[in-house]
């Protein structure tokens, strides 16, 4: 039987205990993560240590299976804590260093690592040594994935397939009695490297498929990721398969399937949530509001949950998936927004859709997490998640459809506190078109405008509060003073003069003119409401008529003004005005337009049913 | 001389420390004179000037005429005078006459407090010592020559040889005088084992072997630099030794008694020396110097370097502050001033002198970027070694307050109150009773009336598998009339008696797909079957087999396994077989409604001379009827060991596969279900079923015996993920927990009736025992006799109608029941448990 030399035997021993201790530390789960992390700095400095115990020697061949598998674990530590030039320079050291006991001529890691790598097993193959330089290459695989090299890996694939055929049939073949036997005199590894090789395998299977989705190929990619599902993978890894299936079955436009693939993802972990917001995307898309809802308040409750206690890949927690999931090609099908921006989306899409008890709620919630935690900066990425006082008013807005006035009215106030002392004395808009030609004080100019139009709403959603309370006096007020501010702002067409834009201009939704023209008209309205109620006329019929010139569309305004008119006694007028109205697609919401500029509820003060009988009524004389 | 220039290379080496002073030797031609002189120099550190004072100085003539021969100094340095017992100064000159041919070397000391050049001895060589001299405590000149160490010393008298030819050798001494001098070597490769280490310990003039590798393992031999041995000591005839190597892998290496400790890179090549700097309470240093003027400075306790520098002519250590501690002096390489008037002076802790060149920041300009940080860290080290002092000293203390205390306590109680450790009770198990088998259950079987709704009996086969026979039937039953507790018996005609004895016989119930198109597609339901143990009454438990199935027809296999040996006590035995079947139209009023039905299926002939061969094993992708029923009979016959495997973190991947792949099975073509496991030994053979429930979940049924299935199950376990479960649902086999229930209960029903028979057949006995002689019917008394006896047979077979029995036996029969009854309950107890488990 073969009996190492006393020096190599205690290196063994060394080797091993260290191993143990490292694999007893995993096992145990009561260590906290930082603990963890020193647990396995100590362990890597340990092996450095020992591993130039081991190479402070003339290389023999007796001891070089010891040398590599300690140049194996400490690469490995190395790797799992990101030190990857260190584990590059281990890896090269130790196979120069072999190749000098195999009469090899010395040769130099070239920058072709791949190439220096087909050399080195050229040269060992057939010999005791290549199941341990295959663990090496094993180790030098993984540092490839996660250094996001994946042109080596594809260079390199048929060799790593074997390799993993090999590893895989060495360890079957390594079952028995002889096991116990050599323990003594193995050097253990700090993990198997039939398990690595499996884990790398599945990875770059993973790698692949991200990057040949990124790339577009659509089919390539979901082949090859259909394949891999079935191979044993880490649970988390496993998830992602899944996760990039739906992606390869968005891309082409499949979205039936591409749900089931997210389901199943979630199903296999249930911490995958960028699957989960990937099908609330594709619930959007596809128009299903309710299960999107559905989606996005299980979305929030997943990402308010404690963040999982992620599992160890493949037995070992050397490896942590952050490891693999830090890499570009992960970055984009790998997002998902953060709690806060998907309550807000799920308040809004709650309001809109006949939740709106829900989603005051939600608003509540995400108001009160914004104050207790302000520290927590919103990801910039999201696009649609509002700035802090448009939130104040959609929630204002939300409270005032719950009838919740006062609040409403609390929350304007707030923004209205804040905003008062930065307001432009006076504002230029300029034409969006004639804007994109570049101009200084571009953002300047976008945030007065901002800050103006928020109050302006502020003093809006004020008018509309009083006008629920049906105190027609203070509703007049707070819709002027939302007037007067509009009538600061001036808007500069195309190669003209400022005026004030005529019904005739098309604005594009979204644009600041559009929300001024918004403005105007639903402040016009609400005012000349009021004024209606408390018997104003003259001055109801000029502010409706001002509105319905504003902001034509609007439907409250083209009802009330035939409500005044028929007052008035020109009920001639008044039938044509209710039937223009009518005529109008019923747009109750627009989707694209903030919560607070949708029309308010005045509408519901006048009876539809009395209107169709005035004109029934007032029928036949109108056809005569 | 021109020699002894100062860019001589050997000028460097003629300067030594030697307590607190420096030394420097010079071999000039006395002016005027032809005489040869060795001329030294004392230089003693002022800490005021910061300078090199000359102290002392003098010379002496060696030689008397240097026109017939050369002077050179070939190495000086320090050294323990044993003579003396005091450290001198040791300088080693040469004298080679001019011809070249003959080589004197004389040793000289110098000692405080007169400094005077003394010489030691001298000793005449016909070459010239190249390479590595060393001098050492004795003092003793040590050299090697072609392969050969040699060393000549005061005790010696001549110049000796060590008794091996080294191709590589090592010379150490301990640091702290001991007359110990090590040479350690590899043997030459001329010889017939190469690698092995010479060692061997010069002590008083002569040398000793001794073990090498307790102090430096043989790798490092060939390719250590220099030593610096801290301690060695003999302790029980073992080496304990600390040595510290400079290797040529640019390695600075601890050694604790022969194993490595601790190594440290080393910035520079070509090691030459190592020194032990004792900083006091701070710690030691190791200075390690290089060729070209390197040096380097580690912390012993740390073992990390603690400062570099370049360019420096030489190294000393002393106390040149008279402070008590050691320091180190730096002559740094001038090239335009005195050698002595650039240097350094530091312990890296505090002190620090420099003197000469560019003296602004001297040491700081020499160490790279990097050493700020070293330093850092050497000094954070040095901070964790004095507080692991601390530490130790609070330990002791609390030790010591420890030891006061309990003797004060002592004292005071008058003894030690030391309790003894309390002994730990060992509970005897409960014993789980006796599982003695009863082996023979005779049962009068009655004819039943034929019902009709027969289940139809395909087929009749038997197998024969080792020693045991198989018997099954195949049926076709009609669910709309529900047959339950289904299972077959074997009668035998021996031939002499009347009435046929039945073989006890396991029963086993299983389902098969229905014959037709959907053959091919495994039903998961198949694989469930139920084990019951004959007579058949004794089951409790319906038919889940039966119950389950809502097809209109169902087909089913009922196999009978009997041991074969009974049955073979003649040559050919004629076996009749009988399936046992309750037949219940209602679903659940089975206990009340049913009638239990016989059914003859036929008879096999089982002979001692049948050979069967089964074809599954041979080939399992044929898909005839045989191979279904080997399949039948395989199992049967197997235990059968049904594992859940569940894998939390990792998917459990292609099972089936790797099953087929690694495990070499093969799938099983008339049931396609099962892998079969083939070996050459028909006792291994395994039958598999692997379903899996979802990617982390599965279900594995085993059919074959235990250790095959350990054996397979480590094999599966070294595939399966690490953190896997496999978890027992159920198994059926001799020794499963299945069995214990219905074992029970057959020996409460076995000891019930030889509990009764004995305490009948007693009875008979003394009953019996009375008169035996016919009576004769002829006479009166004949009569009267015969009609006594008349009486008695009537009185008798009274009895036994309505016997009596002693009350005591009775009571002992009871008792004896009763515990039998207790075991039953526990085993059903445990069943229904199991059960639930699952």
């Amino acid at each position: 039987m073969y009996r190492p030399t006393s020096l190599l035997y205690k290196w063994i021993q060394e080797n091993n205990a260290l191993v143990q201790k490292l694999k007893r530390v995993e096992s145990s789960h009561s260590l906290s993560r930082d603990q963890n992390q020193n647990h396995l700095r100590w362990c890597s400095l340990e092996f450095d240590k020992l591993l130039s115990k081991v190479q402070g020697v003339p290389p023999l061949a007796d001891d070089t299976h010891l040398e590599l598998s300690v140049a194996y674990n400490t690469c490995l530590c190395f790797t799992a804590q990101s030190r990857f030039t260190d584990s590059v320079l281990i890896l090269s050291q130790s196979i120069q260093r072999v190749l000098q006991t195999t009469d090899e001529a010395p040769q130099s890691v070239a920058s072709d690592l791949p190439a220096f790598w087909k050399k080195v097993l050229k040269s060992v193959r057939n010999t005791t040594l290549n199941n341990f330089v295959l663990n090496l290459l094993c180790s030098q695989w993984l540092i490839w994935l996660a250094t996001c090299k994946l042109k080596a890996v594809q260079e390199f694939e048929e060799d790593l397939y074997s390799l993993t055929k090999t590893l895989c049939a060495g360890a079957e073949n390594d079952m028995g009695c002889k096991k116990v036997e050599k323990f003594l005199y193995t050097p253990l590894l700090v993990m198997e490297p039939r398990r690595l090789a499996e884990l790398l395998q599945i990875w770059t299977s993973v790698a692949q498929g991200a990057e040949r989705l990124a790339e577009g190929q659509n089919l390539e990619a979901l082949s090859g990721l259909q394949k891999a599902s079935s191979l044993p993978a880490p649970r988390i890894l496993l998830a992602y398969i899944h996760h990039l299936c739906g992606c390869c079955f968005v891309q082409m436009n499949c979205p039936q399937m591409a749900l089931q693939c997210y389901k199943k993802a979630l199903e296999t972990d249930y911490s995958c949530v960028c699957a989960l917001y990937q099908s609330v995307l594709i619930y959007r898309q596809l128009g299903n509001t309710q299960a999107e809802i559905q989606a996005l308040c299980l979305l929030y409750s997943t990402l308010m949950l404690p963040p999982p206690v992620v599992p160890p890949l493949a037995d070992a927690q050397l490896l942590s998936p952050s490891l693999l999931l830090h890499s570009q090609s992960f970055d984009t099908l790998h997002f998902v927004p953060s709690a806060l921006s998907v309550l807000h989306t799920l308040a809004l899409k709650c309001v809109l859709h006949n939740r709106l008890a829900e989603g005051v709620d939600h608003y509540l919630d995400l108001l009160a997490t914004l104050q207790s935690e302000d520290q927590q900066p919103i990801n910039s990425k999201v696009p649609d998640y509002p700035r802090l006082p448009e939130l104040y008013l959609e929630a204002g807005a939300a409270l005032l459809m719950a009838c919740r006035p006062a609040d409403c009215m609390a929350l304007c106030n707030e923004v209205i506190n804040t905003t008062l002392e930065l307001l432009p004395q006076r504002l230029v808009l300029e034409d969006p078109e004639k804007r994109s030609h570049g101009e200084d004080n571009d953002d300047n100019g976008e945030d007065k405008a901002a800050v103006l139009f928020w109050t302006g709403t502020a003093y809006l959603l004020q008018g509309h509060c009083y006008s629920q309370l049906k105190d027609w006096k203070q509703a007049v007020t707070h819709y002027t003073r939302c007037i007067n501010l509009l009538v600061k702002v001036c808007v500069k067409t195309k190669g003209s003069q400022p005026q004030v834009p005529g019904p005739g201009v098309v604005v594009k939704p979204g644009t600041h003119v559009c929300v001024l023209q918004r403005l105007k008209g639903l402040s016009l309205v609400g005012r000349g409401v009021s004024f209606t109620l408390t018997d104003h006329l003259q001055e109801a019929l000029r502010d409706l008529q001002l509105s319905l010139h504003a902001f034509p569309e609007c439907v409250v305004a083209g009802l009330w003004c035939g409500e005044v008119l028929w007052k008035l006694g020109r009920r001639r007028e008044a039938a044509a005005c209710w039937e223009k109205t009518w005529s109008y697609s019923t747009q109750s919401t627009v989707d694209d337009l903030p919560l607070y500029l949708q029309e308010p509820q005045l509408g519901s003060l006048l009876d539809s049913t009395e209107i169709r009988k005035r004109i029934q009524e007032l029928g036949p004389t109108r056809s005569t | 001389m021109e020699r002894l220039h100062s860019e001589d290379p050997s000028f460097q080496c003629s300067r030594i420390s030697h307590c607190g002073k420096i030394i420097s030797f010079q071999c000039k031609q006395a002016s005027g004179t032809n005489e040869g002189e060795l001329e030294f120099c004392c230089f003693l550190f002022k800490k005021e000037s910061s300078r090199l004072l000359k102290a002392a100085h003098g010379a002496a003539v060696i030689c008397k005429k240097t026109s017939s021969c050369h002077l050179d100094i070939v190495k000086c340095k320090c050294a323990a005078d044993f003579r003396k017992r005091v450290s001198s100064a040791c300088v080693l000159v040469t004298r080679r006459s001019v011809k070249g041919e003959n080589f004197k070397y004389s040793l000289f000391t110098l000692s405080s407090p007169d400094y005077r050049p003394r010489l030691c001895f001298e000793f005449k060589l016909p070459y010239e010592i190249k390479g590595d001299v060393s001098i050492l405590q004795g003092p003793t000149v040590l050299w090697r020559h072609a392969e050969n160490v040699f060393y000549k010393s005061l005790q010696a008298g001549e110049v000796r040889q060590i008794p091996a030819k080294m191709s590589h050798s090592v010379v150490a001494e301990p640091y702290s005088c001991q007359g110990q001098i090590f040479v350690l070597g590899v043997q030459s490769k001329h010889f017939q084992t190469p690698n092995k280490t010479m060692a061997y310990i010069v002590q008083n003039g002569q040398e000793f072997e001794f073990d090498g590798a307790q102090m430096l393992p043989h790798p490092y031999i060939s390719i250590t630099q220099c030593i610096l041995v801290l301690s060695a000591e003999k302790v029980d005839n073992i080496l304990k030794s600390t040595v510290v190597a400079a290797t040529s892998y640019q390695q600075l290496v601890l050694f604790l008694n022969g194993t490595v400790k601790d190594v440290c890179a080393l910035p520079f090549e070509k090691a030459e020396e190592i020194q032990l700097v004792n900083t006091g309470r701070n710690g030691c240093l190791f200075v390690v110097s290089f060729h070209q003027g390197h040096v380097c400075a580690l912390w012993k306790e740390t073992f990390q370097i603690a400062s570099q520098w370049s360019g420096v002519s030489s190294v000393h250590v002393d106390d040149f502050l008279g402070c008590g501690t050691d320091q180190m002096l730096i002559f740094k390489n001038n090239k335009e001033g005195h050698p002595l008037e650039s240097f350094l002076i530091t312990d890296l802790c505090g002190i620090s002198y420099s003197s000469g060149q560019d003296t602004e920041s001297p040491q700081r300009s020499s160490l790279p970027p990097d050493s700020n940080h070293l330093a850092l860290q050497a000094l954070e080290s040095r901070l964790q070694s004095g507080l692991t002092v601390l530490h130790g000293l609070q330990r002791e203390v609390k030790v010591k307050d420890r030891v006061l205390q309990q003797s004060v306590e002592a004292l005071a109680e008058g003894k030690a109150a030391i309790s003894p450790p309390e002994q730990e009770d060992l509970v005897a198990l409960w014993d789980s009773g006796d599982e003695s088998k009863v082996e023979h259950l005779e049962e009068k079987m009655e004819d039943m009336p034929v019902v009709s709704n027969l289940p139809h009996i395909d087929k009749l086969w038997h197998r024969i598998m080792e020693d045991h026979v198989v018997v099954g039937v195949m049926l076709m039953t009609d669910s709309s009339v529900p047959v339950a507790n289904v299972s077959l018996s074997i009668l035998t005609e021996t031939g002499q008696s009347s009435t046929p004895a039945v073989i006890q016989t396991t029963s086993q119930v299983l389902l098969l797909p229905t014959p037709g198109p959907s053959t091919s597609t495994s039903s998961s339901s198949s694989s469930s079957s139920s084990v019951s143990l004959e007579p058949a009454a004794k089951r409790k438990k319906p038919h889940d087999a039966c119950t389950a199935n809502d097809l209109s027809t169902c087909r089913m296999a009922v196999t009978a396994v009997a041991r074969l040996a009974p049955l073979l006590n003649s040559d050919c035995v004629k076996c009749r077989v009988m399936l046992h079947y309750v037949q219940r139209p209602e679903a659940f009023s089975f206990i009340t409604a049913s009638t239990p039905v016989v059914l003859q299926c036929g008879e096999v002939t089982v002979g001692i001379h049948n050979h069967f061969q089964s074809q599954l094993l041979q080939n399992p992708s044929l898909t005839t009827e045989e191979i279904e029923e080997d399949l039948l009979c395989l199992l049967t016959l197997l235990d059968r060991w049904v594992f859940h495997i569940n894998s939390p973190d990792q998917s459990l991947g292609d099972i089936d596969g790797w099953i087929q792949k690694k495990a070499g099975c093969r799938r099983v073509d008339v049931s396609p279900q099962y892998l079969l496991f083939n070996s050459s030994v028909q006792s291994s053979v395994m039958l598999l079923h692997w379903r899996q429930i979802n990617p982390f979940n599965g279900e594995l049924s085993v059919h074959s015996s235990q250790v095959q299935m350990l054996k397979f199950l480590d094999c599966l376990m070294s595939h399966l993920p690490m953190s896997c479960t496999v978890h027992p649902v159920r198994s059926t086999g001799g020794h499963g927990a299945a069995q214990i229930f219905p074992q029970t209960l057959e020996l409460e029903v076995g000891s019930l009736r030889d509990s009764l028979s004995s305490l009948f057949a007693q009875k008979e006995e003394n009953l019996n025992s009375g008169s035996n002689e016919a009576p004769e019917s002829s006479s009166v008394e004949g009569l009267q006799r015969c009609r006594e006896k008349w009486q008695q047979d009537v009185e008798r077979s009274r009895r036994r109608l309505s016997p009596l029995v002693d009350l005591g036996r009775y009571r002992q029969l009871t008792q004896r029941l009763c515990k039998v009854q207790l075991n039953g309950d526990l085993a059903a107890l445990l069943e229904t448990q199991g059960a639930l488990l699952h």
